[in-house]
């Protein structure tokens, strides 16, 4: 047993040496062979791709090896691994704490190189490609490095450790910890590709809009898959947390969002500078702002300088990331300005009503957002390093400051998508708003009907009625002209998209506005009445596994449906984690969490009920945005060039893509 | 033209006016649990930096919303002062909202001047678009397009 476990950790550490190797020797043979024109130094950069993903592949098998045959030898299984934890949770086990979830971030990454080493492979002699893939494998060397060096996942544990106490319980009690990991990695990595080809673009000269095009599916891939992560670790807090919200604000979660803030504009203002050539130096710097962010917050949230629920144990990693971050801001600043010639756009904004000026204020509300996000997280060490005192700016910070720029979001929302590029009249407007503008009044006179009050969510409302109705037009429109296929592309796509935004504002607005709570204490055979609700205690049951003791009580809510909230004791951890008992509905759910003290069999238990209206539309506003994204990367109707809305983009120079 | 104007005249009236009747139309009466529910989630929780008492499920949070509770059920006290006697008991630091004053406000000024900011880049953005009205074209340009024009259509005579 102990001779094969040094196995695993020697094996290991080899495989991240030889991926890193790997990785930097890929890098050598692009630059070298794009620099010197040698074709064949330049197809060694896919067996170097290949290499290092084999590399990861294999390191990672190594640890899930290691995992599942509960190999103690290694510190890392003896920090996550326990003989009691299920299989399941087991397999998860190996991204539950840093040096893990460090080797997740290197397999997500070589994947990627080699996803889009093979995409390239026919025009790796291209000095764009070749350059991009430098960049993605010196990133990736930089991974390897981190996983060899600070966050080492194979380092030797204490000799004689025979079980451990698995990892924290919060992560194995809810099946979405195998998923809302990986799919939040796919994400929040997937964002170095458009990265590599920005920095790509502005090494080789090319800054026109070719390199753009070519990774706009690699864009819409990695914000799709970071929005659907951010969305499951929402459903995560609000199934498993048992504070009954989907969003806490926390330093981890910040950090998520503000790539997708940044990712979100550039979506947007991509559009700008494809159809119209403006925009290309705030392009560029949205791409190395949202890479850059992925980096500063893995810094913020995993070095230890700031405190939340996901984050793992202090480590030296802290400084690798630091000078990461700032290697990768001063080498792009120090390329934009160096190319600040070539990246002044051709044209002007010729009306501020007009789409590009609306995505200009899209851009720029989504800048103050991402602001708002970013220093409301580092200002805790702002403070700590000016007047050495600790403050705390937690939830009703950010909510104070992002409802506004919610609704303005909303407000753009709502006429921007009827506006036409380049000018539009005041007419036009009126003509396209108004059948929109008459959904808006039907959502409030509902909402009002439905007992609504409060400006906050009754803008909400308002405003989500418009935005809908401005989508929608867009949507029956090109459904009539093109059948079906007016829901592919990115511009319809994009407005099915916005439908699920606008439910989850909707949803918010609601669930935040009007949630109702109560706390009561029960007796067996005596039932308590709540916002119309009843609540009948049946008992409170002992339920015992090898890993847990957990408490539950069995209440039946409206003599129906038997919710069990529970309070279960990890007994390896000695942490008692509860779990609430969730019953959704269209209209709201019902929310119960059982408070301590609790006994079995005791015949009384204090629960506490919370009331929250719309939160199944955030889950159903998710699956529209992820559906109008996937239909968003399929290609719309090509215009034709003869068509007088194709003019030509000039491009600075003739592009190789 | 002009009837389309009064409608949507007519429109922002009934908005303002429905808006005005949903904001003047009070919500349900506040619960003690609604009143403990908002004091915990300006509390910041001892243990968990970066969560309030409302949110966390940690024993010391735990603590807290017991006295919160006790605090709101003996109903002598206002949401102030509840909040600076557990300041006081447990110390620290408790407040989850940054103050408006010293060093402090600037996490509170710092996003409105970047609003202010953007805002201002925004409307310097627009404005210069409208002092660049479209030129005549010179006579050069129109050489230009002759030229294009006869070139395409050999093009598409010899296709």
């Amino acid at each position: 047993m102990l001779a094969s476990a040094g196995v695993a950790g020697t094996i290991g550490r080899a495989l991240l040496l030889v991926g890193f190797v790997g990785a930097v020797f890929g890098a050598f043979a692009a630059i070298t062979g794009v620099r010197n024109n040698e074709p064949r130094v330049i197809r060694l950069v896919s067996r170097f791709a290949v290499l290092a993903f084999a590399a990861a592949v294999g390191a990672f098998a190594v640890m899930e090896y290691a995992m599942i045959t509960r190999d103690f030898s290694l510190a890392y299984v003896q920090k996550v691994g326990s003989w009691s934890t299920p299989p399941l949770y087991n397999f998860a086990a190996v991204w539950s704490a840093l040096e893990g979830s460090i080797l997740m971030w290197v397999l997500i990454l070589s994947g990627y190189t080699l996803a889009v080493c093979f995409w390239m492979r026919k025009r790796m002699n291209e000095s764009l490609a070749a350059w991009a893939m430098a960049v993605m494998m010196i990133v990736l060397a930089f991974f390897f490095l981190v996983s060899f060096f600070p966050a080492n996942p194979f380092a030797a544990g204490a000799p004689g450790v025979l079980d451990g106490p698995g990892p924290n319980p919060l992560l194995q009690n809810h099946i979405l910890v195998m998923f809302h990991p990986p799919i939040l990695y796919l994400g929040y990595v997937g964002v170095t590709v458009p990265f590599a080809f920005a920095i790509a673009a502005l090494v080789t000269g090319r800054v026109g809009e070719g390199w753009l095009l070519a990774t706009r599916r690699w864009s819409l891939f990695a914000w799709g898959f970071l929005t659907f992560g951010i969305a499951l670790g929402s459903w995560w807090s609000y199934e498993v947390l048992g504070w009954s919200g989907v969003w806490a604000w926390d330093p981890v979660e910040n950090a998520s969002l503000l790539p997708w803030i940044t990712g979100t504009a550039y979506i947007h203002s991509v559009l700008v500078q494809e159809r119209r050539g403006m925009l290309r130096v705030w392009n560029i710097s949205l791409l190395v702002a949202t890479f850059s962010l992925t980096i500063l917050g893995t810094f913020l949230t995993r070095s230890g300088v700031l405190n939340s629920v996901h984050a793992f144990s202090e480590s030296g990693i802290g400084a690798w990331f630091l000078s990461f971050f700032a290697v990768v801001l001063i080498v792009s600043v120090f390329l934009i300005g160096w190319r600040g010639d070539k990246l002044r756009s051709p044209g002007i904004i010729d009306s501020p009503l007009s789409r590009e000026a609306a995505f200009l204020a899209n851009n720029v509300l989504f800048a103050v957002f991402a602001f708002i996000v970013l220093l409301g997280t580092v200002f805790p060490l702002i403070i700590e390093a000016l007047q050495n005192r600790q403050i705390a700016v937690g939830a009703p910070f950010f909510d104070r400051l992002t409802v506004p720029i919610g609704i303005a979001l909303l407000t753009l929302m709502s006429i921007a998508p009827v506006l036409p590029w380049r000018k539009a009249s005041a007419e036009t407007l009126q003509t396209r708003l108004f059948w929109p503008a008459w959904c808006g009044i039907a959502a409030l006179v509902a909402s009002l009907a439905l007992g609504a009050y409060g400006l906050a969510p009754l803008l909400t409302f308002t405003l989500g009625g418009v935005s809908s109705g401005a989508a929608l037009r867009q949507v029956v429109l090109a459904t009539r002209r093109q059948g079906l296929r007016g829901l592919v592309g990115r511009a319809n796509g994009g407005m099915i998209v916005h439908l699920g935004v606008i439910m989850i504002a909707v949803a918010l607005g609601a669930s935040n506005s009007y949630s109702k709570s109560q706390e009561l204490s029960l007796v067996t055979g005596t039932p308590a009445f709540f916002a119309g609700h009843s609540f009948e205690l049946i008992d409170v049951i002992e339920v015992r596994d090898d890993r847990s003791i957990s408490v539950k009580a069995r209440v039946i809510v409206d003599r129906k449906k038997t919710y069990e909230p529970a309070i279960t004791k990890y007994t390896r951890i000695g942490m008692n984690v509860g779990t609430p008992s969730v019953k959704a509905s269209l209209t709201s759910d019902i929310y119960l969490t059982l408070e301590p003290p609790v006994r079995q069999d005791s015949g009384t238990a204090r629960i506490k009920v919370f009331i929250k209206p719309m939160i199944t539309w955030l889950w159903i506003g998710t699956g529209l945005m992820a559906l109008g994204t996937v239909l968003a990367a399929f290609p719309g109707r090509r215009r034709r060039p003869t068509e007088a809305t194709s003019a030509l983009v000039p491009t600075s120079e003739q592009n190789a893509l | 033209m002009k009837q389309n104007k009064s409608v949507w005249l007519g429109m922002f009236l009934l908005v303002g006016l429905l808006l005005a009747i949903g904001v003047s139309r009070s919500g349900s009466v506040q619960t003690q649990q609604d009143r403990i529910d908002s004091i915990t989630s300006h509390l910041a929780c001892p243990t968990c930096s970066g969560e309030s008492v409302f949110v966390s499920r940690a024993a010391a949070a735990q603590a807290i919303r017991t006295e919160v509770a006790r605090q709101v059920g003996a109903g002598t006290r206002t949401d102030d002062e509840i909040v600076s006697y557990i300041e006081q008991r447990f110390g620290g630091q408790v407040l989850l909202v940054p103050r408006a004053t010293g060093l402090d406000s600037l996490v509170w000024s710092l996003p409105v001047a970047a609003l202010i900011m953007s805002l201002w880049f925004l409307v310097r953005a627009f404005s210069r678009s409208r002092q660049n009205k479209p030129t005549a074209p010179s006579a050069q340009d129109e050489k230009l397009v002759e030229q294009a024009l006869a070139e395409s259509m050999t093009k598409l005579k010899r296709s």
